[in-house]
Parts: C-alpha cells; structure tokens; sequence
C-alpha cells in the first residue's frame, strides 16, 4: 500500500530508490538509461540490457505495495519459452507471494536497481540456456 | 486499563484472543478481522458448521461475551491495509498499549509494523511454520529492530523450510506453491507462546529476544530435533531501508520534490 499516496512511500521513492536510479543512470549510454513512467498508483522502469550477445527491452514494474510488494519484471523483447519464464513474459525471480523463509526479495535491504540487476543476471542465464539447453543456475531449479 | 490492538481472528489469532481476553487486567481489545467465516476454518477453529457465513470479527465477540461481558470490544471488520480505512486504524492504534500481530500475509505484517512504529507502541507478532513443524513469537519494541530488520536478518541466517521449489521449469506457467497446513496442536501451542509473551511484555518484563523460534517436529535439514527452542536478539540495523532514517523534505515540499524527480527521469 502506498508507494505514491503515503508519507512513507513517497520519502522512499526520493530518498532511496530514485536515488539509486540517478547513480545507475550516471555516465551510462542514453540507449541503456533508466526511464520511470509514472500510472495510476504504480511505477514502471523502462529500460535495455545487454548481458551478452543480444539487447533486451524489459520493464520493471513497482506496485503500490512496492517494497514489501517484490518489483515484477518482463521482458518486452520476445523470447523462446524457457525455463523460468512466467505467463507475459515475466521473469521468475524471488518466489512472488511465497514466505518469507522462501523469498529472494528482502525490502530492507534491496531497492529496484537490485531488480535491474537480477533480470541482467536471468537474461545471462537465458543466452546461456538458448546454446546448452542447460539452465546454469543450479539454486533456481 | 491496557488495551490491545490485534489483528487477525484466524485459528491462531482466536487463540491468542482467547487467551488474553481470560486475564482479568486486559479490559479493552480492538479487532481488526475482515474475513468472513468459511466451511474449511471449521476443523481449526473454535466455532461450528452453523457459524459458517458470519464475520469472524462477530463470532469472535460472541465467545468473548460468554466470560468476559464486562470486555469493551470494538471490532473493525476491514482490511488493515485499505487506505479508506487508515485515518480509523490509526486512531485505535494511537489508543493501545500493545499490538498483537496474527496474520500471515508478508505486505500486512509490514504495514502493521509501520503503524507501530508511527505511534511507538510495542507489538508482538506470532508464526507458525508450513506443516506445523514449528513456529516464531517476535517481540518489537519502540527504537528496537524493526520487522523488516528481523525478517531481512532471519532470511539470510536461518531456514525453516525445506520444502522444494514449484516447477519453475514448466514454461509459461507459474505453479502455485503448495503451503501445507498446520495441525491444530501446533497452531494453538505456538499462540499459546505468543500470548505469554504478550502477556509478559505487558507486564514490563524483557523477554530477552527479538525472535524465539520453537520447533515442534524433528524435520531433516531443519531441525535436528524437536522442542529445543531457538533465541535471537536482533540488533537494529543502520542500514534498514524500512525503519532507518530518511531524511528529506515533508508534506508538499515532498511531492514538488518527487515530482520534480519523476519528471527528471521520466525523459532521461
């Protein structure tokens, strides 16, 4: 609840993850910049990685209940069906609505350039698995 | 006059309720429960097939009043995260001594924790663990760690599950995960545990944890045997993006200030 209607949220977004989006952003290409779309009570993150071979279109999508609320992110750029891969192109990455013993998401700790950099660490795994046929993380099978 | 702010009158929050509500110092409690009874509550909790339909909140003030008619009950049959409901919320929470925490919802214990620390009221939350093989009593007290500190820390230190991941490598569809119930038995020792600890905090006494863990059932890979409890004192951390401190502008110098950022990124 209340990433753009409450004190709390709000002061998170400026003083943490917005934060953390500028220093992402510094020095990089403009092809590979962070942009943040703002609608209704969400926040989306646009943007390219290249991890590999390929560039990749994703977005990263802060709910309202962002942080406690994991980011959601799909790739926009089509893909092969593979492993980990969720309906929409979404990827599999913290165990969404799973406890807390279980999830890979800690909103103390992590903000949503961790999220940029896990979908970077999956497209990896992607290009990886797209040669071998072998998805290369044993811990996410 | 201590009063109680709980959420949650599931099977283990209708036992912690129970209980407190059976000493005589407690006087005023405020449920939060939003939930409707339903046919498969009834094996795990206090009420029958013909309850089945009703407000839990409502059942639960109708076994209250069977020995405690001098109880003030206020009940609040909304979902403690329904932003139309906060301004209510906060009032009952500005007018408690103690919160008791009984939901299993991660984004809802979160919540709960703010609005504690907003109005700077100690509050316990209770866990029992998937199959019942053990559960959590947490205390949380003003200035102390906050949830997100204890669960940030407790994901990194301990495992309490072994259960095996769903089938990820089923393409294009996401397997729900399978939680698998609690017995009764376990559920009401670890709200049994939850409530003395509540009771005790009331009563001024340190319990000398942040987080207690208790497992009930030798489980390989978990727990190398049963009943031997687990304590941990949790220190704050600085680095908490939850509770630490966030300095920066408030009210409307807040929004022009996001504003202004969302609108610089928006054309980055």
């Amino acid at each position: 609840m209340g990433l753009l209607d409450t004190e709390g949220g709000k002061r998170r977004l400026l003083c943490v993850e917005i934060p953390a989006i500028e220093r992402y952003n510094e020095g990089r290409d403009p092809d590979f910049k962070v942009q943040v779309v703002r609608g209704g009570s969400a926040l989306t993150l646009r943007y390219r990685l290249k991890p590999c071979h390929n560039v990749y279109q994703l977005e990263t999508r802060l709910h309202s209940g962002y942080p406690t609320v994991p980011p959601e992110t799909r790739v926009i750029t089509p893909l092969r069906h593979c492993p980990h891969l969720l309906e929409g192109q979404t990827l599999c990455l913290w165990r969404q609505g799973s406890t807390r013993d279980a999830s890979r998401w800690d909103p103390a700790k992590f903000t949503c350039i961790f999220a940029i950099q896990a979908a970077w660490r999956w497209l990896a795994c992607y290009e990886i698995w797209h040669e071998t046929g072998e998805w290369p993380l044993p811990e996410a099978k | 006059m201590p009063t109680i702010f709980q959420v949650g009158a599931g099977s283990g929050g209708m036992v912690v309720l129970d209980l407190l509500c059976r000493e005589p110092s407690i006087r005023r409690i405020v449920l939060v429960e939003p939930d409707v009874y339903k046919s498969h509550n009834v094996h795990r909790h206090y009420f029958g097939h013909n309850d089945v339909g009703q407000r839990k909140a409502d059942l639960a003030v109708r076994w209250l009043r069977q020995f405690r008619p001098d109880l003030e009950v206020t009940t609040l049959a909304v979902d403690l995260m329904d932003r139309e409901r906060q301004p209510q919320i906060e009032t009952a929470v500005a007018g408690c001594d103690l919160g008791v925490c009984a939901v299993d919802v991660e984004p809802a214990k979160y919540h709960f924790d703010a609005l504690m620390r907003k109005h700077q009221k100690p509050w316990t939350l209770g866990e029992v663990l998937s199959g019942g093989i053990g559960g959590w009593v947490h205390v949380f007290r003003p200035g102390e760690a906050c949830y997100g500190c204890v669960a940030s820390h407790l994901q990194r230190t301990i495992s309490t599950d072994n259960s095996p991941s769903p089938d990820y490598a089923n393409p294009g569809a996401a397997v729900a995960e399978t939680t698998v119930p609690a017995s009764k038995a376990a559920v009401a020792t670890i709200a049994g545990l939850h409530t003395t600890v509540t009771l005790g905090l009331l009563a001024g006494t340190d319990p000398g944890f942040t987080s207690w863990l208790l497992p009930l059932a030798k489980v390989d890979g978990v727990f190398a045997e049963a009943l031997r409890p687990f304590r941990f004192r949790i220190p704050r951390s600085p680095e908490c993006l939850i509770c630490g401190a966030q300095p920066g502008p408030a009210g409307e110098d807040l929004d022009v200030a996001l504003d202004q950022a969302l609108a610089r990124l928006g054309h980055e």
